[in-house]
């Protein structure tokens, strides 16, 4: 329970991934409306600054020679709001003189428009400055002036503020009905993984029957991926069941026929027979011994949790111990018997145990199916390990069943099927590739090279 | 430029007249008081206000807080805003003044800090702006007449009233009413930018005063020793303030508040932003907003208090509930900038000329 809190949880990276880009869309969002707040607000309040403009420019007259003007207050009050701005005016000749004014307010250099509106720095203060560009009614003179007005931004900003707090409350809004959609939508979409688990955990664990259940599409997929592991376990398993009957059935014949030697030899009196028949069924028990040692062997390799770590060994010493440990069986039947290596040791990562069996066998088997030579080879640059014979050999199409457990090369043949398949499966756990070729392929008997070529990495 | 170089020339001059209606001091008189409780804590402050007037209540505050050292300088509205606008004289930490216009100017001009205490927060609306400029004061214009020129029913107790007046008794009062001179003092250009607001008919007034050859004076000291001499039976646009106490030690005199509409000035007080002890500073203008300042204002000046739990007929609230609608305090608003515009004030003042000569011109 506590581990699959710590677990990362679909759902809630479901949630990470629509919260996250919500809530910088939702920042973004109120961004966007704090500017449009500002730019509401300088709208109004910029109306301000052109009536005020507008009044003032509107008592601007030609006097002694000058330019006069007769400020009405109310255009200086209509700058002030609630908020009691600071305001300031001034008027301008063309040249840009200053004429009268409460402040010296600087100009704008676009000329383009009547009324120009601008944020500007002045004195410390933040203003917001609108120039008129006027002239004077009058049928000669239409000498031209300019009206600056401008007031500090606290009615503005109050504006703003709250404009922005209005949109930003429905904001909010809108955020916590689509967090909460959102919920609800993720709870939804994950509800056909609720129930594909509920469906694996109440099926009979020892059903490899395939899932039938209606899903969506990404988690069909799912379905069918698992419903095809599920047809892979069910082929081991018939594998597994083939190979135990098989094996069984090998142990049997031998046992029953041990069993019937015995009977046979208690019926007679003499010794002699009964030597004579102790004799055949010690043969019998040592065949039965090694077919046993041989399906242990198989099942250990066979076994992915059992592993022995591999360690570097030099393959020479390897070869060579093999070579020893079957030469007095080999010389007893008169088989030449010889290793080739390189004077150096070659170096591979391997467990010995399993090295030194896959030779022991690939040699018995080479001995039983009537080599006359047999030799052990060690190469180096891509590394091999090659037992080579001249007996009958394998006819291509037999090559890749006798890899099978229980398969004989040659029916009737003294071995009991299993040599290659172990072989197989350390060649298989070291990474190796077992390959099976004619030494001769033109002679007859064309004879047998096995070769284990272990891969790259593994070289050292 | 040269003309109106001039001009504004004289609109500063002008406003000297304002410093102190009753006595126009030269030099600036300066108020010491000692600290008597170490450590001191040094407060300076400049007015354009009496002296006298300023003592009782810098005694108050004194006497509640006796660490501070404080020091009243006396000078005129000139001399205080070019000490204000210099930058190496040392600056005042409180800067009190009646020239309305030119401490909007300051303010507005962001040369004030801001007072934020609970006292200046309750501050009525009307008598602030912001929280960097305060009235502190309410004091009405007012019209002061003669009893022995005027019958009490034909008392000129509205400015109607005063009109009707001046025209029906045009020869007998010739030479005989006295106004302020709004070419040469401040005040008198303040009041009669804000009646001409009021109304058109302002400038009726200003032809029937032009009609009687009415006496233009400086300051209200000079129109009130002319009514207590006798030169004048009728003084309109006096400072309520200064009239009142005068007033009541002469008996021959009556002084009306105009029933129709009555302006009434404030004394506006600032903090500089560059004042050297703006924490002392602050005290004193919390001072003299809290009740205990204002109830100083009330009892022991003439100037009218504007706290608005005051009560009493000098009191903002006092003259509210006496004459309703008909009380005017001049706007601290932005309009007040419009008067410091020097083509403004010459274009007023033009008026104001023609106005006042317009009867006198026809007179047979």
């Amino acid at each position: 329970m506590n581990e699959s809190a710590t677990l990362p949880s679909l759902y809630r990276r479901l949630l990470v991934w629509l919260l996250v880009p919500m809530l910088l869309l939702g920042s973004l969002v109120l961004a966007q409306a704090y500017m449009a707040s500002r730019d509401t607000a300088d709208r109004a309040f910029d109306r301000l600054l052109e009536a005020a403009s507008l009044a003032i420019a509107e008592q601007v007259k030609r006097q002694q020679g000058q330019l006069w003007m007769d400020l009405p207050p109310a255009a200086l009050k209509m700058l002030a709001s609630q908020a009691e701005e600071r305001v300031f005016y001034a008027l301008y000749d063309a040249n840009g003189n200053f004429i009268s004014g409460n402040a010296e307010l600087p100009a704008l250099d676009d000329t383009a428009a009547d009324m120009r509106f601008a944020d500007i720095e002045w004195h410390d203060m933040a203003l917001r400055l609108g120039i008129r560009r006027s002239q004077l009614e009058g049928w000669r003179n239409r000498q031209p002036f300019e009206v600056r007005v401008a007031h500090t931004r606290e009615g503005r900003e109050a504006l703003t503020q709250s404009l922005f707090q209005g949109s930003m409350l429905r904001l909010v809004a809108m955020a916590l009905l689509a967090i909460g959609v959102v919920l609800l939508g993720i709870r939804m979409a994950l509800m056909p993984l609720t129930r594909l688990r509920r469906a694996i955990r109440a099926r009979d664990p020892r059903t490899l029957a395939p899932l039938d259940l209606a899903l969506p599409r990404e988690l069909a997929e799912l379905r069918e991926t698992l419903n095809d592991l599920l047809a892979r376990m069910r082929r081991v398993r018939a594998n597994q069941e083939r190979f135990i009957g098989d094996a069984s059935h090998q142990l049997r014949t031998p046992l029953a026929g041990l069993s019937a030697r015995a009977e046979l030899a208690l019926r007679q009196d003499d010794p002699r027979a009964w030597h004579a028949a102790l004799d055949v069924m010690r043969g019998s028990a040592d065949k039965t011994a090694r077919l046993a040692s041989q399906l242990l062997s198989l099942t250990r390799l066979n076994n992915p949790e059992a592993t022995p770590e591999a360690v570097a060994i030099d393959l020479c010493h390897t070869a060579r111990q093999a070579v020893r440990d079957a030469w007095t069986q080999c010389h007893r039947d008169g088989i030449d018997l010889g290793v080739e290596v390189p004077a150096h040791p070659v170096m591979q990562q391997a467990v010995e145990w399993q090295l030194a069996e896959a030779l022991a066998n690939l040699l018995d088997n080479a001995r039983r199916y009537g080599a006359r030579r047999i030799t052990v080879r060690v190469t180096e640059g891509p590394t091999r390990l090659e037992v080579e014979d001249d007996g009958p050999g394998i006819p291509e199409s037999q090559r890749l069943l006798v890899l099978r457990p229980f398969h004989r090369g040659i029916e009737g043949g003294q071995g009991s099927g299993l040599g290659l398949a172990i072989v197989d499966g350390i060649a298989r756990t070291h990474g190796a590739r077992l390959s099976l070729a004619p030494t001769h392929p033109h002679a007859e008997p064309p004879g047998l090279c096995v070769r284990l070529q272990f891969s790259e990495e593994g070289t050292s | 430029m040269t003309p109106l170089r001039r001009l504004c020339g004289l609109a500063v001059l002008a406003w000297t007249g304002l410093t102190a209606s009753l006595a126009c001091h030269a030099d600036p008189q300066v108020l010491h008081y000692p600290a008597t409780q170490a450590p001191a804590q040094p407060l300076e402050i400049h007015g354009a206000l009496d002296s006298d007037l300023m003592a009782p209540l810098l005694a108050d505050f004194q006497a509640r807080h006796p660490e501070i050292e404080l020091v009243y300088r006396n000078l005129t509205t000139l001399a205080l805003y070019r000490r204000f606008m210099s930058a190496d004289a040392t600056s005042a930490d409180v800067v009190m003044s009646s020239a309305m216009p030119w401490q909007y100017q300051l303010a507005n001009r962001g040369y004030a800090q801001s007072l934020d205490t609970a006292e200046a927060r309750a501050w009525p609306q009307a008598s602030r702006w912001r929280r960097e400029l305060f009235g502190i004061t309410f004091e009405p214009v007012v019209i002061v007449y003669r009893r022995d020129a005027i019958a009490s029913d034909a008392s000129p107790d509205s400015h109607e009233a005063l009109l009707r007046l001046l025209t029906e008794q045009r020869q007998r009062l010739t030479g005989r009413v006295v106004t302020y001179d709004p070419w040469r003092s401040g005040a008198g250009y303040t009041y009669a930018t804000a009646d001409s607001h009021m109304s058109p008919r302002y400038w009726e007034l200003v032809a029937a005063l032009g009609g009687v050859k009415a006496a233009l004076a400086d300051t209200t000291g000079d129109m009130l020793d002319g009514l207590i001499a006798g030169r004048y039976d009728i003084g309109y646009n006096l400072l309520g303030s200064y009239a009142r106490d005068v007033v009541a030690d002469h008996p021959q005199l009556e002084m009306v508040i105009p029933d129709d509409y009555a302006l009434v000035m404030q004394r506006l007080a600032l903090i500089p932003k560059r004042a050297p002890h703006p924490e002392t500073a602050r005290r004193f203008l919390d001072y003299l907003l809290s009740r205990q300042g204002q109830q100083a204002i009330r009892d022991k000046t003439p100037l009218g208090a504007v706290h608005p739990d005051l009560e009493g007929p000098e009191t903002a609230h006092g003259l509210r509930r006496a004459l309703g609608d008909a009380i005017h305090p001049i706007a601290i608003d932005p309009g007040l900038l419009a008067t410091l515009d020097a083509l403004k004030r010459h274009s007023l003042l033009e008026r104001w000329q023609r106005e006042y000569t317009r009867l006198s011109d026809n007179a047979p």
